[in-house]
């Protein structure tokens, strides 16, 4: 998952992830029957698990990115759905201008070929945002809820998608399969997926996680739970910068990126890795002050002639509306 | 992570998120396209008519922005057409076209066959909807909302896209169609209009 329009980021992102069962790893440590085994073959394959520290196959990237979609799905109570009402598992028809809006945009990423897809987390009460790897995108409905034109839209999508571009949240997995090797082989019953782990370290460190969903899963639950920290503050003002480049490529004035970070709150729940928004603020105007073309070399970017179009009138209406469903939150 | 992993990271990390450091391009320098369907024009507009269609990956030699219309600028194919290209359009560094190579990146393709070999299309993993489905109750009903989701995200052409750019007044980078159409002399080009 990654995570996050910042900010505010860190308290949704926990408030998401709260319906997740997270996996207890020194439960199933005792409950496989065992621990510790401290030979020095244990040793030296603890430090073979490093070995997993490699670039995803994308087929690899799709599988965590598509689960890690699903928790967040679930535990943000579901996807907008349609305003008549309608029981089942549709989708708001909002969802195609989300959609516009984000393809357009990455289509001019630096992953044009991501099939990106985005979505309105059926959620009121947590301004956030969330991105997986292989590419799916996820807004609030409070967050769109306190948006004042397209431009700040494009922000909040920029900003995910330049997590996703920037690879972030495959470091957590990349540190997830890694824990979880050494896990495993500190136990001598292991568990589900626990052999396809161990022994990826010999054949490159990539997994095949579609023939297997059950280390899916445990990876997935592990990911999050190494997302709930937050990224960290390099990462944020690199996410900031690449998404203020997107916008301007598309001819959204950034300005409208500097106006959605002061919607964004500072709170002590965030920690220490977050930035403070006004940092944040203080090193993109220094960013953008800074785009000036060299003389007699090509410039990528340019600030003539950008702009902030409003909102979808449909779109608008469609928040207002207080229809809504979606998946119902476990009671647990 | 190794010290020869991070530093791959690093390179990766530079070459995605900061492309500017990566490289200065002077005139009768190369460029790489940046975005889907990006329109060589025979003359500096969005409504002017598109000479080829190029995809992501793609080379183009700069010769330089148009004198009045500096977000404009002239280039020449790979296969020696020349025209005008917007800004946003091109970079100086290359896209990651990791769903148009084969064998992790051994094996280089045609870019401009990427639109049509399909190996953009994704779906909810089927691993993921395996879990998803096995962990029953919400998270099952999650795989069957995202999987529409899918469909109505896969359901935005680059022609939507196109339109509501022209609409919302922003930027002409991605074009409506994926190939110029024959006789294009003779009418708009339908993503810039």
């Amino acid at each position: 998952m990654r995570a996050h329009w910042k900010t505010v980021a860190l308290m949704g992102l926990g408030l998401l992830a709260s319906s997740c069962k997270g996996v207890d790893w020194t439960r199933v440590a005792q409950k496989a029957g065992t621990v510790v085994n401290d030979s020095a073959s244990a040793t030296k394959e603890r430090a073979s698990c490093e070995k997993l520290d490699v670039e995803p196959t994308v087929t690899e990237e799709y599988a965590i990115g598509s689960a890690m979609a699903i928790h967040w799905v679930q535990g943000a109570g579901g996807l907008m759905t349609p305003t008549d009402g309608a029981k089942g598992t549709g989708v708001h028809d909002v969802h195609e201008y989300l959609n516009v809006v984000g393809k357009n945009l990455g289509a001019q990423s630096s992953r044009p070929t991501l099939e990106w897809t985005f979505g309105v987390l059926n959620d009121d009460e947590n301004f956030n945002a969330v991105s997986t790897p292989g590419a799916y995108v996820f807004v609030t409905r409070k967050l769109l809820s306190q948006l004042d034109n397209e431009g700040q839209l494009a922000g909040v999508l920029a900003h995910e998608i330049a997590h996703v571009v920037l690879k972030h949240s495959i470091k957590q997995y990349n540190a997830a399969k890694v824990s979880l090797c050494k896990t495993a082989v500190t136990m001598e019953a292991g568990f589900p997926g626990s052999g396809q782990l161990i022994a990826s370290t010999d054949s490159g460190g990539n997994l095949d996680l579609d023939g297997d969903s059950a280390l899916l899963g445990d990876l997935t639950e592990k990911v999050i739970e190494l997302a709930e920290s937050g990224n960290d503050k390099e990462q944020e003002y690199a996410a900031d910068q690449l998404a203020a480049r997107m916008m301007i490529s598309a001819g959204y004035d950034p300005n409208a990126y500097l106006v959605l970070l002061r919607k964004t709150t500072d709170s002590s729940s965030l920690g220490s890795r977050h930035p403070k928004k006004a940092d944040r603020e203080k090193r993109l105007v220094t960013f953008l002050e800074g785009l000036k073309p060299a003389q007699g070399q090509f410039a990528e970017l340019s600030l003539e002639g950008l702009r902030s179009p409003p909102l979808k009138p449909e779109l608008v209406a469609a928040l207002k509306s207080t229809s809504r469903g979606g998946v119902a939150k476990d009671g647990k | 992570m190794t010290m020869r992993t991070r530093a791959a990271w690093v390179a990766l990390m530079l070459a995605l998120g900061f492309p500017s450091l990566a490289s200065a391009v002077a005139v009768g320098g190369s460029l790489y396209v940046k975005a889907k369907n990006t329109r060589v024009m025979e003359s500096p507009s969005p409504t002017a008519n598109a000479v080829v269609i190029l995809q992501p990956g793609e080379q183009v030699k700069w010769e330089g922005a148009d004198a009045k219309n500096k977000q404009w600028h002239k280039v020449k194919t790979a296969t020696g057409k020349k025209g005008f290209v917007f800004q946003s359009n091109l970079s100086t560094t290359a896209p990651d076209m990791e769903l148009v190579v084969e064998d992790k990146g051994k094996r280089k393709v045609n870019p401009a066959g990427f639109v049509a070999s399909g190996a953009a299309v994704k779906a909810l993993s089927p691993g993921a909807v395996e879990y998803g489905n096995k962990k029953g109750g919400n998270h099952k009903q999650a795989v069957a909302q995202l999987q529409n989701l899918e469909k109505k995200a896969k359901g935005v052409s680059t022609a939507d896209i196109a339109k509501h750019v022209t609409q919302a007044g922003l930027f002409p980078v991605v074009g409506a169609e994926a190939t110029a159409k024959s006789g294009a002399s003779k009418g708009r080009s339908k993503g810039g209009t």
